[in-house]
């Protein structure tokens, strides 16, 4: 139970608002060009346009803010880190010092800058995975890949696949607690002892989750198969997604905060 | 010597919007020798009440105490409530690992510290207990047994450690049927030769009639009933109210009953049931 619970790959909020009912592969182009648009900033400064258009996303989503506080957890120590770093080792214009440490103008200023980038980059993908399951998330990934298949990658086999796994993270998470379950009431003692001790205990896990896991691919392809999945023909979608005016709206506000910031970075 | 709950509540999320009471006030006293069943209809806690028996759950309020020791999340605590406590999960053959039956029945025995010896020798007595034949078996591999062989290894697996208690989790599940009377002789006969415990989780009235002296009967998670099984099931608003079904013996004795038969047939299990309506057949000169 622990382990499902702490575990956030699916961090889907589920939700009714525009945000969430926009096309997931809008969103997906939409976050992909605001990246790079935090890339080719080159000044805090020129972050506003993303900023806003960020900002306006979250509050229209009305996803809770601490979603988004939980999302940025996991990158706390690599932000910590760079900005110390920034702060400390950036030659240039001193402005404290104790000792042989001191932190200097420019070091401040570019672990400003570090700082808003990492936590942008974090919150535009957090924004996109909270609002969008993960089964619309795989459609548009398919969608995205879809001019490739004309040069023979198979994008609608990777779509699935992916979607697979995804559907079955849950469910082999929930498989590891029931084995670890069951071998800790057969004395086994999981994560004590030497590191050989360590690894040697995970065997009886490993063993039976890979059996079960097999077991189980086995049985899904069959199911498949009953309905009449073949590989390679056409499949067509149980939701079928249509361009609305919110689309549009997403695509609009992307181009012009990039654009925003390319102008920014060549003019200002 | 006996399992004891107090008061025990289980929350999951407590403190949550989603706060769930999986078991709310529970309290319960095993003794040490007896074939005890716990029923429930799907989601009544049973599960959950399984695992707070050696320590894999821990209670939010109240004491589950084992013998003298109460548990808690103490590492020499849970070691020896382990030791004294083993528990045979749904579908037990899920967790096979081992190359051998020898090896995956000798894993429990290996994990507590036997000598070579007492590993040998428990492997074997274990499989001799769940009826299957030590000299064929051990050598093969777990999985290529059929459900019902690879359930009693399984079984045997728990079993070898000689635990004081042992909880089987519906250990008749997809079985066939003749498998899964044999299955649960083999466990009435290893109590009476050893004096071991046994808990056996069922959705299957009639086995918890057979066998089960006690019955601990859960609803919404909370105790309902506990006590002799043949009082349960006597009590058939109580039996309705918890969302279970009479076994086939209780069904047909009722019924008889209720056509004013002068027919009376032993409730205590199936087969006697049927001895018991032919030898009153017989006695009134019927067909």
């Amino acid at each position: 139970m622990a382990l499902s619970r702490s575990f956030v790959l699916g961090q889907h909020y589920p939700g009714t608002s525009i945000v969430h009912r926009s096309g997931a592969l809008v969103k997906l182009v939409s976050t992909i060009t605001l990246m790079i648009g935090v890339f080719v900033a080159t000044k805090t400064a020129q972050y506003v346009p993303i900023v806003v258009l960020l900002v306006a996303g979250i509050l229209v989503s009305r996803i809770p803010l601490r979603f988004f506080a939980r999302g940025l957890k996991p990158i706390l120590f690599l932000i910590v880190l760079t900005v110390v770093v920034q702060m400390f080792f950036t030659p240039g214009k001193i402005i404290w010092q104790v000792g042989f440490v001191h932190i200097t103008r420019e070091g401040l200023v570019l672990a400003g800058f570090i700082l808003c980038r990492l936590v942008l980059l974090t919150l535009v993908s957090v924004l996109l995975t909270a609002s969008t399951s993960p089964i619309e998330l795989t459609d548009a990934v398919s969608d995205l890949l879809k001019p490739l298949s004309h040069i023979g990658v198979p994008s609608a086999e990777i779509a699935l696949v992916m979607s697979i796994a995804m559907r079955f993270v849950p469910t082999i998470l929930e498989e590891t607690e029931r084995i670890i379950r069951a071998q800790v009431s057969r004395g086994a003692r999981i994560g004590e002892g030497s590191l050989v001790m360590r690894m040697k205990s995970l065997i009886p896990i490993l063993i039976p989750l890979f059996v079960s896991s097999f077991r189980r691919a086995d049985d899904l392809a069959v199911a498949m198969e009953a309905r009449g999945f073949r590989v390679g023909d056409p499949r067509t979608r149980y939701h079928a997604r249509h361009f609305q005016s919110i689309d549009v709206f997403i695509l609009l506000g992307t181009a012009a905060a990039v654009s925003g910031v390319i102008l920014w970075r060549l003019f200002l | 010597m006996s399992i004891d709950l107090k008061n025990v509540d289980y929350v999951y999320d407590s403190g949550e919007p989603f706060e769930y009471f999986a078991l709310r006030g529970i309290s319960l006293h095993i003794d040490e020798g007896a074939f005890v069943g716990v029923v429930g209809r799907t989601g009544s806690g049973k599960s959950t009440l399984v695992e707070h028996l050696n320590g894999l759950l821990f209670p939010t309020r109240g004491d589950v105490v084992v013998d003298d020791e109460i548990i808690s999340n103490d590492r020499k605590v849970l070691a020896k409530v382990r030791r004294r406590v083993g528990i045979v999960f749904q579908y037990p053959e899920d967790q096979f690992f081992a190359e051998t039956i020898f090896e995956e029945v000798a894993f429990g025995c290996r994990n507590y510290g036997f000598s070579k010896e007492q590993v040998d020798e428990s492997v074997h007595r274990a499989m001799k207990t769940v009826g299957l034949d030590p000299d064929h078996f051990l050598s093969l591999s777990p999985f290529q047994l059929s459900g019902g062989e690879q359930r009693r290894v399984a079984i045997a697996s728990i079993i070898a450690v000689g635990q004081k208690y042992i909880v089987l989790d519906e250990p008749t599940a997809g079985l066939d049927s003749g498998s899964k009377l044999a299955v649960l002789a083999e466990l009435e006969t290893l109590r009476q030769a050893t004096h071991v415990t046994v808990i056996l989780v069922s959705h299957n009235m009639d086995e918890v009639a057979e066998f089960c002296k006690q019955v601990i009967v859960l609803d919404d998670g909370a105790v309902a009933f506990q006590g002799p099984t043949d009082t349960f099931f006597s009590d058939v608003t109580l039996v309705e109210r918890t969302g279970l079904e009479l076994p086939e013996s209780y069904r047909l004795s009722r019924a008889l009953k209720a056509c004013g038969s002068a027919l009376t047939v032993n409730e205590a299990s199936t087969e006697r049931m049927l001895e018991s309506l032919k030898l009153s057949v017989s006695d009134l000169g019927g067909a």
